[in-house]
């Protein structure tokens, strides 16, 4: 698949890029080069190999997007997963090729040839450029799918003719070997038939007789399939259906324990639990749980559950149960305490046999959020997180809990600056007195008026001066710098003020209220 | 509160970073001084971190302004907080600089490593400022803040010890919301020590309107965008320079703060004026004074260059030209470059000065420079004038391959604590500007690869949005905007210190008690702070030693003479006005020939017809940016010509410009203009050159501009001669040749194109063995050799040298010997010197085969795989693939026990029968392996091989083709050129087997044929036919790529035709870092005068 990552992003993107010269770039040390390229690119003359500002110079309108070599391989992997209709014998070769090891299968498409051509025009049907050959040998197949003809299959035993024109680069030989070769005159498979075996081993270590010998069956390569991923699926079937609710919450309790051990073995913990119950009516009914941090533990799982099993309509009962673990992560061991959590004494089960994964912290408000998150949805429980910003309004963030968890690390409040408790959304305007005339900064008002409230000041601190971020453009800022002032009124109150307006302007000076302290 | 009433007692603001602290000073130091000024400032003290580098500029700004400056630096350590040190004498200012000097050498180049402990040695006459760290203040408590208090109590304590009296604690406000507060926090503070206090203002900028560029430079400095910088941005715009009043309000509390800043200025007295520059004693013999010594080594070098009678002429100017330089003592400094230079002559090294040297007759006599004052009116006072109270400036050339034995020569002779090399500010140009700025803007890694290959493009207000628009970005996206803006006003900051390519300074005293010395980049080497500029303002002479290929051919050239012709001749004895050599410049046939051998040259050559000496002073200075930008080529063509009457503006103006047709094309005669004809005083004049030369004082520009049009306007001038006569002047001050200098080069460019036509093959030899240098690759050299007749044997394992060498051989030539050229090893990639050396010493007479190389030089089986592929064991009678397949089996170390055995006994190997390699395949292993091929050119077989190519016009025939007709070329690309003074035309090189072809592009054409003209290596070009006598150009119409069929021709070997080190496009945005030798020789233009190297590419002139 030359052009395996233009062509994801093709159908990512829609038929909108289609023609687009578009190239796919990836960063080696301090440059960027092109990884690959789209026909209509390729024809524009940029190649992968090129630097990236040479490839500008050619065509200056060229569509680049950085490589993403992942979402690549587990293209790759779905692929060959869908491979697996006609053979079961599938592996992957390297980033960009998959070997099919089709024997006893051709028939079943109507012989070698149809199965190649009709395997290639599938995936050229889903857009995606293609090249395949098919072979005695798994080098063979890949000579030819790489430099030979397109779609061409090789009869059996007529593999040595059918590679012999073809260039050595098809023997998978390293582009040292290659070059040498080319040196000496070497081009062709072919010219390597003639040559004297000792010879070519004393010239070339063992590579090129090794990989010629794969290539013409002289040495075995076999194709090893890929493993099947396994899901995180358990699953129980009853004899009789089951209709009481306890039989089902016990039902539940066993098949997390299966989960629960395969995932402590695993070092790794779900986020997002799913229950299903086969009726046998064929209904199924469904139930979901998530938590705001990986995790394992039956007891902690089954509590998540056990507020919504009444929601479930047996009916005629339940045949089959199925609990299937989704966002599994990977999650580290800790070191086990021998502590109560809190839930414990709740659930009245009093059992402390079972060993909590948590390292036992005053602070740790998981269990809660993981309660808030499964009544109001996880989105809605928020967090404030700081923000690296001198704008106060910019210096926190509200994100989902579970989110803010990953991301807490590194960012810390601004030390040596109070901010209000409560800041307003939008600061609000107020009328004030000033002793002086307020054309000149350095001075509080001496009186303000906000929300019909008089407040005298009584003690001021100041100014805070914050310029606008210049490089975004924010109306709220338009005016330009804000002097802040941390002022006290008569009855103990602190507000946060600010002045905006030019510096040295003496008359639009205007105030506003932007948060409280307490 | 009425304290703000209270009559203002001055300020001096004296915690200042310049751009110089590189990427946190967002102003340069003069913006400082000129603002201080306009605010009235009582003075203003820049210190920047741990450097002295741009206290020169601010000087020369302060002494124009009329402010005080304190000299100073920041001195910031490894263990403790801050100190600004300000010294109050000489003395105290050479402490300064042997502490940072201490703390630099010590480090990595850039780099500066100080400890608490090194004060204790240098602290004397000079008054310090602690700046109290960020962290350090009310506010903050807990064990964290405390102990940051208390160690910078302690720290303040022993300052107090070491220094009583001396020090100071600064205070500012900071705008945080607790500024009064902390500024009780640190009167306590300073009161318990007792420190006083003294007020500033941390000034990053010189106004608030530089806020957005200091955040940007922090971004560019912490390596993140502005869209992540959080803290790392300033929160406002206080940190600028404030006029007395206000800081009287900000510290209305602290009046006495305030009054000591200006206490402190007044304790500080020191200024560079002090700085008494001392020549080192020149050695002299006979107990005469450097003076007495100097005359008399002129006149007895006088003596020499004029054997019968010293002209009339020249005594006399010698007789003047050593009073004005006993006046203004600057024998010394003659007596070290006559002892260089006699240095270099006895250690066999050619040299030759250069530059404004060049107009003195002492400088002839002396041996330093070679235009002979007797044959050209020399303008001394260009050279040294007594009202310029300027230095002179010797600038000598060397051979490039041996400079660095002169490097070490003064060394040796002066020691490294008087001796070092000048620095060289890396200033931000367009590329890098674009390129840091973009990324600290968050533009994506391709906007900012297409924005940076348009930066030639760019004018000195930024990049029009035409060519915006073209790379496909929308201008009117206002963070490209600001991105722009931000790039063209970041322009011009220095990014960082490098060492000058040859500025020596000298000193009798210590050179770091005058200024801190660091390290370079290269190792045994040592870089004082202060560039050119600084040492001129403050009169420091400095010599440089320069190296230049072209000696370096030459002196080669010399030696093969002699060898192999038995001929001695040097620089003073080549014979001159040889008819020949001007008949062969003349038909442009200057390949290798110094200064005339580029394009823009050879074009000019057949048009100027050079017949005299005087015809190649003006070849060397017309060629240049200033007059082309000017229009005074083509009014001098045509006078020349006799197509155009000559006629003066005026009387007084015809004396200027007679020698030049009326038309200006020198240095001199710019500035003799806005003498003559504007009123400018000489040094009016000079200021005027010098506004140009350092372009980003864009500003001032203007007011010359005004004064010189308007003046020439006043005098009965007509105003477009007067603007045409201001864009020249424009022009020659970034690229101008004075006319000496013009002279100095034209006397190579005749001594080499003199061997060129007298001893082809010694020229030919010699060019080869100086590569890399010069306009073309070896393999035109090579084919310039051949069709002048000489025989080129192929580099081979049993004749050919390290170099490229001279043997008896082939046809007659004009020297009347037969004397063929064989390639030497030199030329074949990858093979290492070593390597050659001991296959040659090894030779004995010769070898058999590849084995026996093996066993008798030990050369690894990977040298003689490289051997092999360069074809190089012909003699044996084994072709390329043969070789090859012998040596792949050869194992990876001599075997010693079948040493003694006979050499075909290993293995017992059947013998093999490669595939025999077409003629193509081996040109183009040749070109592999050698860069070039002597048995067949590419085109030749690809003409024969493709019947569409007999429709090609082949170069030769270009000829006889009329003019506007339509004819199609095709050849390999030699180089791809797009001189900034011919706004976006390329100019193409062809080459094919019959000779090379001009093609000119227009950017319209260029647009169209991009990609073709960017990547192809191999291209067919259809146009019109365009001639001017025997100047032939292409003017393109279209562009085929045909390098597929290059590729064909080498059967799977890719074919990499070696461009010349000119072309502009085989790598259009290396980062500048990047640069440093790996890729190309030749460096991205940095100084202007490497801009023009690129404008009209020979490696050879500066």
């Amino acid at each position: 698949m030359p052009r395996l990552p233009t062509d994801r992003l093709i159908r990512q993107q829609g038929s909108v890029w289609w023609d687009k010269a578009l190239a796919v770039t990836a960063e080696t040390g301090n440059r960027i080069v092109i990884a690959a390229v789209t026909q209509a690119a390729g024809t524009s003359g940029i190649a992968p190999g090129m630097t990236l500002a040479d490839a500008r110079a050619v065509l200056p309108d060229l569509l680049t997007l950085p490589s993403d070599y992942r979402a690549d391989a587990a293209m790759m992997e779905r692929l060959a997963r869908w491979c697996c209709a006609y053979t079961p014998w599938v592996s992957l070769d390297g980033a960009d090729g998959l070997w099919l090891d089709v024997t006893g299968c051709a028939h079943l498409r109507g012989g070698e040839q149809s199965l190649l051509d009709e395997l290639l025009a599938r995936l050229g049907g889903y857009g995606f450029c293609v090249r395949g050959g098919l072979a005695d040998t798994p080098g063979g197949a890949w000579a030819l799918a790489r430099c030979g003809e397109n779609r061409s299959v090789v009869p059996p035993g007529r593999t040595r003719e059918a590679l012999a024109p073809l260039p050595v680069a098809a023997l998978r030989l390293e582009h040292e070997t290659l070059s040498k070769l080319t040196r000496l005159g070497l081009r062709r498979i072919g010219d390597l038939y003639a040559l004297p075996r000792i010879s070519l081993a004393n010239r070339f270590r063992l590579d090129v007789l090794y990989r010629l010998d794969q290539a013409l069956g002289r040495r075995a390569e076999p194709i090893t399939p890929r493993a099947h991923a396994r899901p995180y699926r358990v699953r129980m079937a009853f004899p009789e259906p089951i209709t009481q609710a306890s039989d089902i919450a016990a039902a539940l309790q066993l098949l997390l324990q299966r989960l629960c051990t395969r995932l402590r073995q695993e070092q790794s913990g779900c986020r997002h639990l799913e229950f299903h119950c086969h009726r046998v009516d064929g209904d199924i009914q469904r139930l979901e749980v998530g938590t705001a941090r990986p995790m394992r533990e039956p007891k902690q799982l089954a509590r998540l559950f056990a507020g919504h099993l009444n929601q479930l309509d047996a009916a005629f009962g339940f045949e089959t149960l199925i609990l299937a673990a989704n966002g599994v992560e990977q999650l580290e061991v800790f070191q086990e305490l021998m502590a109560v959590g809190e839930g414990e004494a709740v659930g009245g089960s009093g059992s402390v046999d079972e060993p909590v994964n948590e390292p036992a912290s005053g602070q740790d408000i998981a269990p809660l959020v993981d309660r808030l998150g499964n009544r109001l949805g996880f989105g809605q429980v928020r967090r404030l997180q700081p923000v690296a910003s001198h704008l106060p309004e910019r210096a926190y963030r509200a994100v989902p809990v579970f989110e803010a968890a990953a991301a807490e690390q590194g960012t810390a409040w601004p030390p040596g600056r109070p901010r209000p408790i409560r800041l307003l959304r939008h600061p609000e305007r107020i009328e004030t007195v000033s002793l002086l005339p307020s054309g000149e900064p350095g001075t509080p008002p001496a009186v303000f008026l906000w929300r019909r409230a008089r407040h005298e000041i009584r003690a001021a601190e100041g100014p805070e001066r914050l310029t606008p971020e210049w490089w975004r453009d924010e109306s709220s800022w338009a005016k330009g710098a804000r002097d802040y002032w941390r002022v006290e009124d008569e009855s103990g109150r602190r507000f946060w003020l600010y002045r905006e307006g030019p510096l040295r302007a003496v008359v639009p000076v205007q105030w506003f209220l932007h948060g409280l302290f307490a | 509160m009425e304290d703000s009433a209270a009559p203002i007692a001055g300020y001096a603001e004296l915690d200042v970073l310049s751009n110089f602290t590189f990427l946190q000073g967002a102003s340069h130091p003069d913006e400082y001084v000129l603002k201080a000024a306009a605010l009235g400032l009582r003075a203003v003290g820049i210190a920047d971190v741990n450097s002295l580098a741009g206290v020169v500029r601010a000087h020369v700004a302060a002494r124009e302004a009329g402010v005080q400056l304190l000299v100073g630096a920041r001195l910031r350590f490894q263990d403790a907080a801050d100190l600004l040190a300000y010294p109050m004498d000489r003395a105290g200012y050479g402490r300064l600089c042997r502490l940072l000097t201490l703390g630099r050498r010590r480090a990595r180049k850039g780099d500066c490593q100080l400890y608490r402990a090194d004060l204790a040695d240098w602290h004397e006459g000079q008054l310090f400022v602690a700046i109290p760290p960020e962290d350090l203040g009310p506010g903050d408590l807990g064990p964290e803040a405390d102990s940051v208090f208390a160690r910078y109590v302690t720290e303040l304590g022993d300052w107090a010890r070491l220094f009583p009296g001396r020090l100071y604690l600064a205070a500012r406000t900071r705008y945080r919301g607790d500024d009064e507060r902390r500024l009780k926090f640190l009167s306590d503070l300073a009161g318990s020590l007792p420190i006083p206090l003294v007020a500033t203002n941390g000034v990053l900028m010189h106004g608030p309107s530089r806020l957005p560029l200091a955040d940007v430079l922090s971004c560019i400095r912490e390596k993140c965008c502005i869209d992540t910088a959080g803290y790392r941005v300033l929160d406002n715009a206080e940190r600028h320079l404030k006029p007395a009043a206000r800081m009287a309000r900000l510290f209305r509390d602290y009046p006495d703060a305030l009054a000591r800043s200006l206490e402190i200025a007044g304790r500080c007295r020191f200024s560079l004026d002090e700085l008494r520059y001392d020549y080192p004693d020149e050695t002299t013999r006979e107990g005469r004074s450097p003076q007495e010594e100097l005359k008399h080594l002129t006149w007895k070098g006088a003596r020499q260059r004029y054997p019968g009678r010293i002209p009339e002429k020249v005594s006399t100017q010698l007789e003047h030209e050593l009073s004005l330089i006993g006046q203004l003592s600057y024998a010394p400094y003659f007596l070290t470059v006559h002892d260089l230079v006699s240095f270099a002559r006895s250690a066999g090294i050619l040299c030759q000065g250069r530059g404004s040297a060049a107009n003195s007759a002492v400088c002839y006599c002396l041996g330093v420079t070679a235009v002979d004052p007797d044959r050209s009116d020399l303008l001394f006072e260009r050279f040294i004038s007594s009202e310029r109270n300027e230095p002179p400036d010797i600038d000598v050339d060397f051979e490039h391959e041996r400079r660095e034995e002169v490097i070490q020569y003064i060394y040796e002779k002066y020691g490294r604590a008087h001796a070092g090399m000048t620095a060289t500010v890396i200033h931000y140009r367009t590329r890098g500007a674009i390129r840091d700025v973009g990324k600290a803007m968050g533009l994506s890694a391709d906007s900012i690869a297409a924005l940076a290959t348009q930066a030639s493009g760019w004018s000195r207000d930024g990049l029009s949005d035409e060519r915006v628009r073209e790379i496909g970005l929308n201008p009117d996206d206002r963070r490209l905007r600001l991105t722009l803006d931000l790039a063209a006003e970041i322009t011009g900051f220095p990014r960082h210190l490098s060492q000058h390519v040859g500025g020596f300074v000298m000193t009798r005293g210590r050179l770091d008690e005058l200024v801190p010395v660091e390290n370079a980049a290269m190792e045994d080497r040592t870089v004082i702070q202060w560039n050119k500029d600084d040492l001129d303002a403050l009169g420091i002479l400095k010599v440089d030693v320069l190296s230049l290929g072209m000696l370096t051919c030459l002196r080669k050239g010399f030696t093969l003479i002699r060898r192999h012709y038995g001929a001695a001749f040097d620089l003073n004895s080549v014979p001159g006005k040889d008819s020949a050599v001007y008949d062969m410049l003349c038909r442009a046939d200057a390949i290798g020939v110094f200064q005339v051998e580029s394009r823009a040259q050879m074009n000019f050559l057949p048009r100027m017809k050079p017949r005299t000496f005087y015809d190649l002073v003006i070849e060397v200075a017309i060629v240049r940016p200033g007059p082309i930008q000017g229009d005074m080529v083509h009014p001098y063509l045509r006078r020349r010509n006799g197509e155009e009457a000559v006629h003066y503006p005026s009387e007084e103006l015809r004396r200027v410009l007679e020698k030049t047709l009326g038309v200006p094309l020198f240095q001199e005669q710019a500035m003799s203009i806005a003498m003559v004809a504007a009123g400018f005083t000489a040094s009016e004049a000079d200021k005027l050159r010098r506004a140009m030369a350092t372009f980003r004082h864009s500003g001032t520009i203007h007011t010359f501009r005004e004064k010189m049009i308007e003046g020439m306007a006043a005098r009965g001038y007509a105003r477009d001669f007067a603007e045409r006569c201001f864009r020249q002047v424009e022009g020659f001050g970034e690229y101008g040749f004075p006319e000496s200098h013009a002279a100095s080069f034209a006397l190579l460019v005749y001594i080499s194109a003199w061997m060129k036509c007298r001893y082809p093959a010694a020229f030919a030899c010699a060019l080869l063995n100086s590569q890399p240098m010069g306009f073309y690759a070896p393999a035109q050299i090579v084919r310039d050799a051949r069709e002048h007749g000489i025989e080129v044997r192929p580099a081979d394992v049993n004749h050919s040298d390290w170099d490229c060498s001279l043997e008896p051989g082939g046809t007659v030539d004009v020297t009347g010997q037969a004397m063929a050229l064989r390639i030497g090893l030199r030329q074949i990639k990858g093979l290492s010197r070593e390597d050659g050396d001991w296959l040659v010493a090894a030779r004995g007479n010769g070898y058999t085969d590849p084995l026996a190389i093996w066993r008798r030089a030990g050369l690894t089986p990977r040298a003689l795989d490289v051997l092999a592929r360069a074809d190089a064991f012909s003699s044996m009678a084994i072709d390329r693939r043969q070789a090859l397949w012998q040596i792949k089996g050869l194992g990876d170390e001599p075997l010693p026990l079948f040493a003694a055995a006979g050499e075909e006994d290993r293995g017992g190997e059947p013998g093999v029968v490669l595939p025999p390699a077409s003629l193509g395949e081996e040109v183009v292993e040749d070109y592999a392996a050698l860069r070039l091929s002597l048995k067949a050119h590419p085109l030749a077989l690809l003409r024969a091989q493709h019947p569409d190519f007999a429709s090609l016009t082949p170069a030769e025939r270009l000829m006889e083709i009329p003019v506007e007709a339509q004819v199609s070329v095709c050849g390999l690309v030699l180089v791809r050129q797009r001189p900034g003074s011919a706004s976006g035309v390329i100019f193409i090189t062809l080459e094919d087997e019959t000779g090379v072809c001009n093609v000119v592009v227009w950017s319209k054409i260029f647009e169209r044929f991009r990609r073709a003209i960017i990547t192809a290596r191999l291209m067919r070009i259809t146009g019109r036919l365009q001639r001017e006598g025997i100047v032939i150009h292409l003017v393109a119409d279209k562009i085929e790529d045909l390098s597929p069929l290059l590729d064909r021709l080498g059967n799977g070997i890719s074919f990499q035709p070696e461009l010349s080190p000119a072309d502009e496009f085989s790598n259009p945005v290396l980062p500048q870092l990047k640069q440093q030798g790996k890729t190309r020789p030749v460096p991205r233009p940095r100084h202007p005068r490497d801009q023009a190297k690129v404008l009209f590419p020979s490696r050879d002139f500066h």
